[in-house]
């Protein structure tokens, strides 16, 4: 079984060298939907969250890696940053129903959102709290994770057996902070379509 | 020149999320007149029940997706003439043109802004006051 869907073109790294599991690094901004119990998706976090979704039933699940634009927190106001948060979400939504998973089903790990440095505006708290809202909102049982602290964090996810491992780094670790300088904020309006 | 108070709205969206911004939107805008749906159907049953000026409905969703919806709005005579304006998820030219095939007034891609929201209302009924 191939992979399921991809949004945008994701990196994937060489089979290990034991048994034919294969890893797909969700980086920032980005998701993976698949079924393929081969399959393990991983990232790494610092104030960057990420979701992970899935169907038991449909043994289908995702990973979606996102940073939110702004600091409005009021879905009710329309704000930018809610609004991207939202698409993020529903991305990895849709692809999870177009592979077969069904919304009433869906269940959700959470990870991230950390405070990554001390006297900055703390972004780890607001999107932590983005996800747990929407999850609220969209009644998608929010079934454990780790959020916020003050620790980067990789995460491993098996999307078929539901299976999540996460390893807190050392404070101050040069790969989440490599991985965060690379995080861009998505636009919060994108392309169009000459039609109209 | 519409008042924006004036003209009635059905948000069709599967996400209420998503549904709570437009409306957030629309509201900064002026609107004062919604009704939502969950899906197409629920979209469609809705419209006969109630007609509105205005449907934004996103393209995919259960039951019956954006595409439907708007074949069914413009084929049933009542509510024909409703303007459409439809969300997708990116830029997609098939699926846009394929909806401007069925009738589509306009189409907003994700995420956007409230200043964009503004311009394709505009597009369809003109300057909002």
């Amino acid at each position: 079984m191939t992979p399921a869907f991809a949004a945008q073109a994701m990196r994937a790294s060489p089979p290990p060298d034991a048994g034919t599991e294969r890893r797909v690094h969700v980086v920032q901004g980005e998701f993976h939907v698949t079924g393929d119990p081969d399959v393990m998706l991983t990232t790494i976090l610092g104030s960057c969250v990420a979701a992970c979704l899935r169907d038991p039933l449909a043994r289908v699940g995702g990973m979606n890696h996102f940073l939110l634009p702004g600091s409005s927190q009021d879905v009710g106001t329309g704000a930018d940053t809610v609004r991207y948060g939202v698409h993020a979400m529903e991305l990895l939504v849709n692809g999870l129903l177009r592979e077969g998973a069904r919304r009433e089903r869906l269940e959700a790990k959470l990870f991230g959102g950390a405070r990554m440095l001390e006297g900055l505006t703390d972004i780890g708290t607001q999107n932590a709290e983005f996800a747990k809202y929407f999850l609220q909102r969209e009644r998608i049982p929010f079934t454990g994770g780790s959020l916020q602290g003050d620790r980067g964090r990789r995460v491993q996810f098996w999307p078929a057996s539901g299976r999540v491992r996460q390893m807190t780094m050392e404070q101050g670790e040069a790969t989440v902070f490599a991985a965060e300088r690379r995080a861009k904020v998505a636009p919060v309006d994108v392309g169009s379509v000459e039609l109209f | 020149m519409p008042i924006a108070s004036s003209l009635r709205v059905l948000i069709v969206d599967d996400q209420h999320s998503m549904r709570l911004l437009i409306r957030g939107g629309l509201q900064q805008l002026g609107f004062k007149d919604f009704d939502e749906a969950a899906d197409g159907e629920d979209g469609l049953r809705k419209l006969v029940t109630t007609p509105a000026h205005l449907v934004i409905s996103d393209f995919n969703m259960p039951k019956l997706d954006g595409l439907g919806l708007l074949r069914a709005i413009r084929a049933h005579p009542p509510t024909s003439k409703t303007a459409y304006i439809m969300l997708t998820g990116q830029a997609d030219k098939d699926l846009v043109q394929r909806a401007v095939q069925f009738g589509v007034n306009n189409y907003l891609v994700k995420p956007f802004t409230v200043a964009t929201l503004k311009q394709k209302i505009e597009a369809v009924f003109g300057p909002l006051t």
